[in-house]
Formats: structure tokens, C-alpha cells, sequence
């Protein structure tokens, strides 16, 4: 649907053809991040159905060396703004020169990795254009008809699922949080068309970095990367349950996790929270012990392969939602558990 | 009354803080029928991120001086909010209401907010929460910066008022990032950095008793009705449907525990996962 957006005083971008799909390739720490690459797989998608090219956005201070990466994972047009002044990441920065690159190339979607700096930069380029934005979007339709790109996302929980239509403004964008899109694969050697873009009238970011310094952890793997993953809930009861967790973590050489009621209550911190507002997670073992199943919380373990429930109450949805469950305490159950696995664990050896 | 030690720096932060009242969907239970929310009997709460925010700011007033003024677009329920806020020990509260806002995007949204931040006038620093429990967008700081073309950023967890400078630490991933914003800015909160402080009944009575609750509607904020709410919106809700259930086993053990654990173990050693 096209038509006039009412509104005089401010217009959204919606003048002349709109083509092509555009992914934000942040670059953090000497790469472009996976959460950017990720979102190649669907632009090339989307690129199929509506016959368009997949754009690459990358702009920063000697980031021209990134564009072959961009181009094997899938890339057919970079766009690069590479300027001295853009050496530091600044949210209204480059929000600003993003969105000059819009106005210039006419992208129909802008596709952002939701990183953390991702979120915080998306919502301004979309403002800047006065386009609308769809935060956490998980699949995408195409209405190929109307060339109109109609973003998915779980409101309200994840119980359902809300499509959004962008009636005015281009390009349509949304940001997706890691792992919802899985990485293209790379084709070594394959290459594309370099667009270089000078910005005019850079403005001043009116902030200044200082420093940073890295946060210091002990050495786990992430819960994202985790093949096995054994997550607390509620149901715990305390902070003390999670002992009992970690033991069962560490028998299965996995990590441990926990729902947002467990974050919420401080039990466990935030960057190990599994669901729609915290991580989506794919190991190959999933033990949710003390988790009710909010569609929040399954929104979060759809991709894992098998899952494991121990919950105390049998009418709790996680049961309705698992591969298998076990009905008990889990202060009994864990310990019995443990004994168990240790027994095959050493027969195997 | 106790006075502590005399201010050495008494500049003063003239500070807004945006906040929204939601659903408490952290209880909110769901129709299996419709698969909608049964919003009867939830109660509505300040979201709880933006608590965090309202702190972090009373924070900066108690070490800086100067005036906390918080600020919601809501329907009228939404006093109760600012009520809470105002136990909190906030200067003023202003909820920005008008059937003519409903059914905004966060773009229509940040307009309104941007333009009674305008009304407001004279702010140093705008606080906002970390994110909503009910959309998680996190869209309105960035948005309102955008309208307001201020510097901004998120997941602040620090922020020293020096030279007439902030100098605030916020939190990525997996590091600490050290930035020196000039004035006026806006800042969202990371979530859980802050406790917030309990209501107090006398900052409350303060505000039944003086009413210093304003209430802006459109007429106020003079905005043309094109450019808020649904009509001001680009995106809309086109369908809804419900999330797709991912097919599982659902295999129950019940009954003796350790026959339970070793069919489990079985099971998943079939699996191949263990």
C-alpha cells in the first residue's frame, strides 16, 4: 500500500523507486560481527523474491578491508563510507551518515543486528528517515505483488505473532537479535560492486570516547555457543538451586542458564537469560529445571534439539513442550541424576 | 533536619525522565481459547526498567541538586504511575494524554514525548529506561534523541557531572565503554543497575495534597493530529496469529524417581545428545 502519509510537518522517504536490501555490517573488534552476517541469509532472500540486489552497509575509518568478508557471505553491493572521522562509533554519528546513505541509495529495507549497539542505533537511523521500525522481527514475508516487505515479530510474550506493515517510509526496517537467522554460507572468491560515498557536512557528535576496558570473565562459553545447556527457573526457589544446576553443567561439560524470573529475581545474570528478551539459544541438550514454559521462555529454545523438563508441578506447559520430562522435586531428582550420568560417564571411559 | 555535608557543587541538573505504565506481564496469564492476554485483574505497574531510571536520576539530584521532572504519554489510568514515582520523591510529573495519540507507533510516539520535552524547556539530561517489559523495543530513547538531535546512550550504568560535562560508563556485551557527553543529552539506564528506592508516604501525600500532577493534552502540545497516533504512525499491525508450536516428543516419567532418571538417560543416549 503506498498513498500520502497525512502528516505535513515531517514526511517520510517514499519519493522515487526504492530497490535492494541493505544489512548494517557493524564492525566490533576487528570484524564484522556475526549478528550482522546472520542477516545476510535472509536478505538474500528476500533479494530472490523481489529480483533485487543484497547491500552491505559498512562505514567506519579503514573499514575497507572488511569488504571481501562482506561480499563472500553474500554481499552484491557494498556501501562504503570510510572517513577518519567515523574512526570512533558514535549512536547519532552514525545514525546520521546511514541515514544520508538511504536518502542517496534508496534502499527498500535496512536490516540491523541486534547487538546491543545495534538496538541503540537502529531506532535513530529509522527516526532520521521518519520510516518505521520493527524491533526483534523474527521471519519475513513477502507480498511480491505489492513489493511490500511485512516484518514478524513476537509481542506480549511470544503467544503470538504480530505482523507489521510499514505504510509509509522507506526503507522498511527492522533490527533481529543474534542467532534468530542462521550464517550464510561463505563462498570464498565471490566478489561484488564497491559503492564509495563521501557524507557532506559530517555533524559533530557533541561526545567524546574516553575509554574502554574489557569486562573480565572466567572463562565459559557463552550460552549461545553451549551444546548443552542446563537453565533454572522460578521454581528453584532460591539462588542456592542453581549449586545443584552447575553440578549437572559441569557432569555434562555444558554451562548454565536461566528464565527471566530467575534473572529478575538476581539469581542469575542477565547475559545468561534464555528467551524473547534475553538469548536465543540452539544447543543439541536443553534442561529446563523449575521453568514454567512461558511462550517467552520457549520462544528463546525453539532451535534446540532435545528438550529435557524437571518440574515439580505436571500441568506446567514446559511438559507440553519438551521432548521429555520428569515429574518430581528437582532437589531429588538432580542429585539421582548426577549419580546416574556419572555412572555411564566412567563406564565409558 | 539534617543537612550532611554542604554541597560543594550545587549547579543543579535540570532532568527529565520518561517512563511508561504497563501491563505487569510478568503475571499475566493467557486466554488458551483466543491466545490473547487477559488483561483483566493484571494490574498496570511503572515499568519496572524505567524505576531504574527514575532512581538513577534521583541519584544525580540528591549528589548535584536541581529537579526531577517525569513525564508519560498514557491514558489517564497512568496517574497511578506518576503517583508511585512522585512517592519516590520526584519534583514534578507530567502525563501527556489524549485520545488522539492512541494506537501509536514508536516513531508517533516519540514525537509527542520529543515535543512536551520541548514544552518543558531547559533540560540538562533525559533518562530513560533500559527497554519496556511489555514491547522491548528499546526504539524511544534513540527516537527521542533523533527529534531532539541530541548525543545519546544506552546501558548506562555511571555518570559523573564534572566541568559542566557527563562522563558516563555504560555496559556492552563484554566491555566497559567510557564516554564524555556534552549537555543536554539523553541516557537510557541498563536494567537492573539500580535498586529503586521504596515510595515514601509524605512525597506521596505531597502529591495528592498539592496535585502536582500536570496533564497535557493535544491541545497543549498544539501538534497537528496527522502526525499522532494511528494516523501519524507508518507501521501498523497488519495480522495476528499465534506463534507456531515446535513439534516435540512430550515423553512424561513419572512415579519411582531413579527408574525415571535411567529411561531419561536412555532416552537421550538414543538421542545421541549425552
Amino acid at each position: 500500500m503506498s498513498g500520502k502519509f497525512p502528516c505535513s510537518e515531517w514526511a517520510p522517504l517514499m519519493e522515487g523507486e526504492f530497490r535492494g536490501i541493505w544489512v548494517y555490517l557493524e564492525v566490533y573488534r576487528g570484524e564484522i560481527h556475526e549478528a550482522s552476517l546472520q542477516l545476510l541469509s535472509k536478505a538474500m532472500e528476500i533479494a530472490d523474491e523481489l529480483e533485487t540486489y543484497v547491500g552491505g552497509v559498512l562505514i567506519g575509518y579503514q573499514v575497507d578491508k572488511y569488504v571481501d568478508t562482506a561480499f563472500e557471505y553474500g554481499v552484491d553491493k557494498v556501501f562504503l563510507v570510510d572517513d577518519e572521522r567515523l574512526e570512533t562509533y558514535y549512536p547519532n554519528l552514525y545514525g546520521y551518515v546511514v541515514s544520508e546513505l538511504c536518502r542517496e541509495f534508496k534502499p527498500e529495507a535496512l536490516l540491523v543486528g541486534g547487538t546491543m549497539r545495534g538496538r541503540e542505533l537502529a531506532p535513530n537511523i529509522a527516526n532520521n528517515l521518519k520510516t518505521g521500525i520493527t524491533a526483534d522481527l523474527t521471519m519475513v514475508s513477502v507480498d511480491k505483488e505489492n513489493r511490500d516487505i511485512i516484518l514478524i515479530r513476537p509481542p506480549f510474550g511470544a503467544y503470538m505473532l504480530a505482523h507489521i506493515k510499514t505504510r509509509w517510509g522507506k526503507p522498511v526496517m527492522g533490527s533481529v537479535r543474534p542467532n534468530v537467522f542462521p550464517m550464510p554460507e561463505r563462498i570464498p572468491g565471490r566478489r561484488g560492486e564497491v559503492v564509495k560515498f563521501e557524507v557532506k557536512d559530517l555533524p559533530m557528535p557533541g561526545m567524546e570516547f574516553i575509554e574502554a576496558r574489557d569486562i573480565v570473565k572466567a572463562e565459559e562459553i557463552p550460552i549461545e555457543k553451549a551444546r548443552v545447556i542446563v537453565s533454572g527457573g522460578k521454581g528453584l526457589g532460591s539462588k542456592d538451586g542453581f549449586k545443584l544446576l552447575e553440578e549437572l553443567a559441569e557432569v555434562l561439560g555444558g554451562v548454565i542458564a536461566g528464565s527471566r524470573k530467575a534473572v529478575d529475581a538476581g539469581w542469575i545474570p542477565h547475559d545468561k537469560q534464555v528467551g524473547q528478551t534475553g538469548k536465543t539459544v540452539k544447543p543439541d541438550l536443553y534442561i529446563a529445571v523449575g521453568i514454567s514454559g512461558a511462550a517467552q521462555h520457549l520462544f528463546g529454545i525453539r532451535e534446540a534439539k532435545v528438550i529435557v523438563a524437571i518440574n515439580i508441578d505436571r500441568d506446567a506447559p514446559i511438559f507440553e513442550n519438551a521432548d521429555y520430562g520428569i515429574v518430581g522435586d528437582y532437589k531429588e531428582v538432580i542429585p539421582i541424576l548426577i549419580e546416574e550420568l556419572k555412572k555411564i560417564l566412567v563406564k565409558a571411559e | 533536619m539534617y543537612q550532611g555535608c554542604p554541597r560543594v557543587f550545587n549547579v543543579g541538573l535540570n532532568i527529565v525522565v520518561g517512563i511508561k505504565y504497563v501491563p505487569n506481564t510478568t503475571n499475566v496469564n493467557i486466554d488458551p481459547k483466543t491466545g490473547t492476554l487477559i488483561r483483566e485483574g493484571v494490574p498496570s505497574v511503572v515499568n519496572p526498567h524505567d524505576l531504574v531510571a527514575v532512581e538513577f536520576a534521583l541519584e544525580l539530584k540528591d549528589r548535584y541538586g536541581g529537579k526531577v521532572t517525569v513525564l508519560s504519554m498514557a491514558p489517564p489510568h497512568a496517574r497511578a504511575g506518576l503517583e508511585h514515582v512522585l512517592g519516590m520523591g520526584v519534583d514534578e510529573a507530567i502525563l501527556v494524554s489524549d485520545r488522539k495519540f492512541a494506537g501509536a507507533d514508536t516513531l508517533a510516539t516519540s514525537y509527542v514525548l520529543a515535543k512536551a520535552i520541548e514544552k518543558i524547556g531547559g533540560y540538562d539530561l533525559i533518562i530513560m529506561g533500559h527497554e519496556t517489559i511489555d514491547s522491548s523495543t528499546a526504539h524511544i530513547g534513540a527516537q527521542v534523541a533523533s527529534w531532539l538531535n541530541l548525543p545519546y546512550i544506552y546501558y548506562v550504568t555511571e555518570l559523573e557531572y564534572r566541568e559542566g560535562y557527563f562522563f558516563v560508563s555504560r555496559e556492552l556485551e563484554d566491555r566497559v565503554e567510557m564516554y564524555k557527553l556534552s549537555k543536554p543529552s539523553l541516557i537510557a539506564i541498563k536494567m537492573h543497575s539500580r535498586i529503586p528506592r521504596h515510595v515514601r508516604l509524605e512525597n506521596k501525600l505531597r502529591a495528592v495534597l498539592d496535585s502536582p500532577i500536570k496533564v497535557w493534552t493535544n491541545d497543549d502540545l498544539g501538534l497537528d493530529p496527522n502526525c499522532i497516533g494511528l494516523r501519524g504512525s507508518p507501521t501498523v499491525v497488519s495480522k495476528v496469529e499465534f506463534t507456531p508450536k515446535v513439534p516435540r516428543k512430550n515423553i512424561v516419567f513419572e512415579g519411582d524417581v531413579r527408574e525415571s532418571v535411567r529411561k531419561l538417560i536412555q532416552a537421550l543416549r538414543e538421542e545421541g545428545v549425552i
